[in-house]
């Protein structure tokens, strides 16, 4: 679960944010929209720790992250944060399989083979293990960054923009998955969007004005 | 893991890769080639010189005389009066002279007239048969032993002078009696037999049939023709002699005092030697130059290339620090990935420069009768080059490391 008090934040003095508050539960959905220039971006790198809000508290499963030095936020948002974002990017040099592996040893040390495999399995692109990224299609390719943000089983799975440069068939294909896995991996699931397509489809909706 | 994904990058980008390492290995190998060959040539030189403090010889250039004399590469001043060698042979100053007379060659080796003493001084011993004791009798090298498969009793005839195609002295043949141990030094590309042998070869033409004329008494005169000439024949010639000197004064006056009053001189091998390393020292110097000039081209270009894919790899960056990633992990990758190339580079220089020695011994063989060995390996010398190489790919790599460790991930991932 995650829950967020009193975000502010400020790329220049002129501008600041005041984000609202959040709170998602485990297994269940909040859907963040806005306009363009509302900072959904910002804030979905604020709720990752990639950014320093000037003052908040996040709070992840008890931990408050910005409390934590910028090392074991690393570490913190391995183990229980997964990102996926609007264009999906790889290692280009490494296989699907090997960024899975690389993305849970990162964050725990070890490779979680078996794990990865189940995930793509799961995901419907388990033929697709051993090419390179840049071989998927943009469809596969999502599916494979829901993947790696999936590997460490993470408590909080935030997704920006995770259909904006997708299909119809494919969107709704990848919202589906991003839902049944959070609740199956018990991620409390974050969805950033301004995609009018998936916005009917969930209750939980916050609009940063 | 980082290290599997900096050699799984290193190749993703093979051009970049494949000039780096062409680079590397180009000039790790010319060093490796220097290094070795001056040390070889060096130590075949001084070893050589070992014991001799001056060479007795005709006048003319001293370095032709050490050349010819001590190394056997160049032809020799001329020949000088052994009467009047003697004399200087015979000084209280001398600890020991071995005198040495040029001959013929058998295919292209010098069959070199001298005493036992030239073995002792380079402290070769037998390796099979006897000492050369009669006249025709012959001590073989060991080398020449290998190469011409030489055997004890075998006899060939020698041909004139150092040209392998000169006449061939037909009316003697020489006989091995015993083949020396191998010393990595001239001698093993030398046949060696007593000077009589070679005053006996050249004078057989026009003197010795007069000499058994008047000489010899003898009854089986017919058989024999003539006498074997020996050491104490008068006025006999010699090329040079091997001079060790017991003062230090004599090794210099003696430079001076020699020519003054003969036609001889007295040349030191250690001056003259010294005097040819600095010639070779400029070539070196130039050569050496040249080399690090190409590894840090090569160091630029692993720079260039990191610093070019840097930028198509900001994203990847990011995404390893959202999957955890440390900055210092982001920085470790970028480094272990330029040192990597400078490991690649450097074994293919070691090896590469290894073939050019072996191909450059193949034919320093058949010029100079001079080998080297490629598989000698100076750890010092090496240690230092391959520190060196690890130095260039570590400043490489430290501009593109820093900003891999400074990345922002926020403004990256925004911007991507």
């Amino acid at each position: 679960m995650i829950s967020t008090k009193n975000i502010r934040f400020s790329y220049s003095k002129e501008q600041e944010f005041i984000f609202p508050d959040l709170y998602c539960e485990a297994g269940s959905t909040l859907l963040i929209t806005g306009d363009s220039g509302k900072g959904k971006t910002t804030y979905l790198h604020i709720l990752a720790g990639l950014l320093k809000p000037t003052k908040g508290e996040i709070v992840i499963d008890k931990t408050d992250i910005l409390t934590l030095t910028e090392k074991s936020t690393d570490r913190f948002r391995g183990k229980h944060i997964g990102v996926v974002f609007q264009k999906s990017h790889f290692i280009a040099a490494l296989t699907v399989l090997e960024n899975l592996e690389m993305a849970s040893w990162l964050a725990t040390g070890k490779k979680h083979t078996k794990r990865a495999k189940k995930l793509l399995e799961q995901l419907g692109i388990e033929n697709q293990a051993t090419k390179l990224p840049s071989q998927l299609s943009i469809g596969q390719q999502q599916r494979v960054s829901i993947a790696r943000a999936l590997i460490n089983e993470p408590k909080v799975l935030l997704a920006d923009e995770p259909t904006s440069s997708l299909d119809d068939k494919n969107a709704e294909k990848v919202i589906e998955l991003l839902t049944s896995l959070s609740k199956e991996y018990k991620a409390a699931l974050l969805i950033v969007t301004h995609d009018s397509r998936i916005k009917e489809k969930f209750i939980n909706k916050i609009t940063l004005i | 893991m980082i290290t599997k994904l900096a050699w799984k990058n290193i190749w993703f980008k093979p051009l970049n890769t494949i000039l780096s390492v062409i680079l590397l290995t180009s000039s790790v190998a010319i060093i490796t080639t220097l290094i070795l060959v001056e040390k070889q040539f060096e130590e075949k030189f001084t070893s050589n010189i070992e014991d001799v403090d001056l060479v007795l010889g005709a006048q003319g250039s001293p370095l032709q005389l050490i050349l010819s004399s001590v190394y056997q590469v160049d032809s020799p001043t001329g020949n000088i009066n052994y009467d009047s060698a003697k004399v200087w042979m015979n000084n209280p100053y001398v600890e020991k002279a071995i005198p040495l007379a040029f001959g013929d060659n058998y295919r292209g080796y010098k069959i070199l007239g001298t005493t036992h003493d030239y073995l002792v001084k380079y402290k070769a011993k037998l390796a099979e048969g006897k000492l050369f004791e009669k006249n025709f009798e012959v001590v073989v090298g060991s080398e020449i032993a290998q190469k011409l498969n030489l055997k004890i009793g075998d006899e060939f005839y020698g041909s004139h002078g150092d040209a392998e195609e000169g006449e061939v002295h037909e009316n003697y043949a020489y006989k091995v009696v015993g083949i020396a141990s191998k010393t990595g030094k001239v001698v093993d590309n030398l046949i060696l037999c007593t000077i009589p042998t070679v005053w006996q070869m050249h004078h057989g033409h026009e003197e010795i049939p007069a000499h058994g004329e008047e000489g010899h008494i003898h009854e089986e005169g017919d058989e024999h023709q003539k006498a074997d000439l020996t050491l104490d024949e008068p006025n006999m010639e010699i090329t040079a002699v091997l001079l060790k000197i017991r003062n230090q004064m004599a090794k210099l006056t003696w430079q001076r005092v020699v020519p003054q009053n003969t036609k001889m001189q007295a040349a030191s091998p250690a001056f003259e030697v010294n005097r040819l390393f600095g010639l070779f020292g400029i070539g070196v110097t130039a050569l050496q130059y040249l080399a690090y000039g190409i590894m840090l081209i090569s160091g630029i270009s692993i720079f260039i290339a990191l610093f070019n894919t840097l930028k198509e790899r900001k994203v990847e960056f990011a995404l390893m620090r959202v999957n955890g990633a440390r900055r210092f992990q982001l920085l470790k990758v970028v480094m272990i990935e330029s040192l990597l190339l400078c490991v690649v580079g450097f074994i293919f220089g070691t090896i590469l420069g290894r073939v050019a020695l072996s191909m450059l011994s193949n034919s320093s063989e058949e010029d100079f009768k001079m080998s080297f060995n490629p598989y000698e390996f100076l750890w010092q010398k090496e240690g230092a080059l391959f520190l060196v190489t690890l130095f260039v790919g570590f400043i490489a790599a430290l501009i593109p490391a820093v900003k891999a460790y400074n990345l922002n991930i926020s403004k990256t991932l925004a911007n991507a």
